[in-house]
């Protein structure tokens, strides 16, 4: 289990503060740089090796920009914000005793976490340590029966695969879909939701088929999907989204494809070329052209010299650092100890913060999380927007 | 679904994507057979043969035949380098098959963990586009990939096949693997036979991952997968025979392929290590129409009476 801890990201410049809430609490501190006080530590728990590391190291690498951009401002009051990262490789028998050891070791009083199944899974263990679990990317409708300690910044697939599934039915007239996923948490709710939701629009599931995570060759499965005769075919993927798509693609099968967020990433391009156009995916956040603090993040991106994987995702990653600041900062102004059941007050009773990359979040009891949805087609090798869904 | 045109299509695709699994397994059931050895390292090489040929088609943007090139080079020299170094010296030192056994097994889980700081973790294809060109045959769709998949395939088995039939070196691998104490009494070089044995897998482990690479992505800790698949497939096909183990990893992914027509596609992977089970539980010397075939072969009056057992063997 590798570990890592970090203060100040990578070698980036100063940047100058951005409108954020965390910045009046930095100047009321009367410092410029957070250096004397003692640090206020998080942890953070992502694959950073493994399938889904593309994804998990550039969440880390964001999350290192966040907190060097919070302490190159003045820090949390004066105290330099500290994270502490664990890689889970998006699997669930690691992120239990790396959880175990932030809780335990490490005592930090809230943990940010990813990837469905390691949220699922870190659930009860975030309860019985009582320890504030903060989701900024899984998407499982299950994740908002977690209980008190587990609370999301990120919609859940209720909110972008919704809005996906009615808009195929309602505005692209689709009648007749299948659904292909991947067989682990984040397939299998996302999946069911687009079935759900598709056939309450008044629309067939012709197929609803689930595949092994380690599956390689999809012929087979795309073949009962091609006699099942779909109008459009969704795909709740993860890494193996491209294979799927290609395969389908050389089967002959020209039906439109839909993914979710997952799928809004340009290796995705490199890998399918001109397979994939016509591909529609969602983003739950603004690009630059909408938002220009997303700028910001694109700027200190271009210094790692790469385009970074889901930069939707990487867009909350740095406000759940935000998030994390103020929840630090309101009890360090309350005089109240960092522990996970204050952090938790802290949250509900904030409970709006106006985040630079992704909008307002409002911190409600139902434990969801309400954004509008970007859905993008893949146009000549460009996601272009395709509708905005408030 | 039970159509003609889709049974087709899923016999032609299985058959192709078993292409990789037959490779890796006769390389597995070569250096069982010839060395007596159960070679995980071959996950290590596998991993050392991909990377080599992804970065020198990436990294240096090397023309394909030069990738293939370097991996095939890199591969052999690193096989070449374990067999003198590495388990030549466990040989000498008769050490016990599980002192083999670990440090096969240790050896890939460090050729992974270099790759990984090497390449990082994310998945990786040789070519940064895994589409392939298609055309419809008959109402199958038949891909560019495919048609390399089975004929890089069919020409290393028959090269190998005449190789163990028709060369002095063949023979005497043979030989060793059926006695190599009393082959060496006739002159032969055991340990020559252990190195041509570890080239010609290393040269099957490159084509397999190859293939494999231009598919599907890869990180460093696939390869220790794609081993298990090929033990599977050598178990299958009895320990000791070569050509039945390939023969077994195309049965295993055609039953894999078909299988959807009967069950969903999320147990498929079960399937795989249930025929797995069942066999080594009611066959464990591999499926028994490889013995009764092998009996006929032996006991059958058109059997030529002088024909040597271990050459029998090589050519099945």
């Amino acid at each position: 289990m590798s570990e890592r801890q970090s203060n100040n990201g990578s070698a980036f410049g100063r940047r100058k503060a951005l409108a954020l809430p965390f910045a009046a609490l930095a100047a009321r501190s009367g410092r410029a740089v957070a250096q004397a006080k003692e640090p206020f530590r998080f942890g953070c728990l992502m694959p950073t090796t493994g399938l889904e590391a593309g994804y998990g190291l550039d969440f880390v690498k964001t999350f290192e920009m966040a907190t060097k951009d919070i302490n190159d401002h003045g820090g949390v009051n004066g105290h330099p914000l500290e994270m502490v990262v664990l890689d889970t490789q998006a699997k669930p028998e690691l992120a239990i005793p790396a959880a175990q050891k932030l809780i335990d070791v490490d005592k930090v009083p809230l943990i940010v976490t990813a990837w469905s199944s390691v949220v699922k899974a870190l659930g009860p263990v975030m309860n019985r340590g009582r320890t504030l679990q903060l989701n900024m990317g899984a998407n499982s409708p299950d994740i908002a029966n977690l209980g008190d300690f587990t609370y999301s910044t990120f919609p859940l697939a209720d909110v972008d695969v919704t809005a996906l599934a009615n808009y195929c039915h309602t505005k692209m007239g689709k009648r007749r879909a299948a659904v292909l996923y991947i067989n682990n948490d984040t397939g299998i709710g996302g999946a069911k939701l687009f079935r759900d939701t598709f056939t309450k629009a008044g629309g067939e599931i012709v197929a609803f088929e689930a595949y092994d995570p380690k599956a390689t060759d999809f012929t087979g499965l795309l073949l009962k999907v091609r006699v099942a005769n779909p109008d459009m075919v969704h795909m709740h993927s993860l890494a193996e989204l491209p294979q799927v798509i290609a395969q389908m693609r050389q089967l002959g099968m020209t039906q439109q494809i839909t993914s979710y967020s997952v799928g809004y990433n340009p290796k995705i391009l490199a890998q399918l070329g001109a397979a994939a156009e016509g591909l529609i995916v969602t983003s739950l956040a603004p690009t630059s052209t909408a938002n220009p603090n997303v700028v910001k993040l694109l700027d200190l991106w271009k210094q790692v010299g790469r385009a970074p994987n889901g930069l939707p995702y990487l867009q909350y990653a740095w406000d759940t650092t935000l998030v994390t600041a103020q929840v630090y900062g309101w009890l360090d102004q309350q005089n109240m100890p960092l522990t996970g059941e204050n952090c938790r007050k802290a949250l509900l009773a904030i409970k709006t913060f106006d985040l630079p990359m992704t909008g307002k979040l409002a911190v409600t009891d139902d434990h969801k999380v309400q954004k509008p949805v970007y859905l993008y087609v893949v146009k000549n090798q460009q996601f272009t927007l395709l509708e905005t869904i408030a | 679904m039970i159509e003609p045109a889709i049974l087709l299509q899923i016999l032609w695709t299985g058959i192709a994507m078993s292409s990789y699994f037959v490779l890796l397994t006769v390389a597995f059931a070569l250096t069982l057979k010839v060395e007596k050895l159960w070679n995980f390292a071959q996950a290590g090489l596998m991993g050392v043969a991909f990377f080599a040929m992804f970065y020198a088609m990436n990294a240096l943007a090397l023309p394909t035949w030069a990738g293939i090139a370097i991996g095939l080079g890199a591969t052999i020299a690193a096989a070449v380098a374990l067999e003198v170094w590495a388990i030549g010296v466990l040989r000498a030192r008769n050490s016990g098959g599980l002192t083999f056994f670990i440090f096969t097994l240790v050896f890939s889980q460090f050729a992974a963990y270099a790759l990984t700081i090497l390449f990082g973790t994310e998945p990786e294809t040789i070519y940064p586009s895994v589409m392939s060109p298609v055309r419809i045959l008959g109402g199958v769709a038949v891909s560019d990939w495919d048609l390399l998949a089975v004929a890089t395939t069919l020409a290393l088995m028959a090269a190998l096949w005449a190789f163990l039939r028709f060369t002095r070196d063949g023979q005497f691998m043979i030989a060793v693997s059926d006695n190599a104490k009393l082959a060496e009494i006739y002159g032969i070089s055991a340990k020559r036979a252990y190195v041509i044995s570890g080239v010609i897998a290393a040269i099957f482990l490159t084509a397999g991952i190859f293939l494999y690479g231009t598919r599907a992505g890869v990180t460093p800790d696939v390869p220790l997968v794609l081993v298990l698949t090929a033990v599977i497939g050598a178990l299958l096909g009895g320990i000791g025979r070569i050509f039945a183990a390939g023969v077994a990893a195309v049965s295993l992914g055609l039953l894999q392929s078909f299988s959807i027509l009967f069950i969903p596609s999320k147990w498929q992977a079960l399937l795989l290590y249930g025929v797995l089970f069942g066999a080594l539980i009611l066959f464990p010397r591999g499926l028994p129409a490889w013995r009764i075939w092998r009996l006929r072969r032996r006991l059958g009056p058109a059997t030529p009476p002088a024909a040597p057992e271990p050459l029998t063997e090589a050519g099945e």
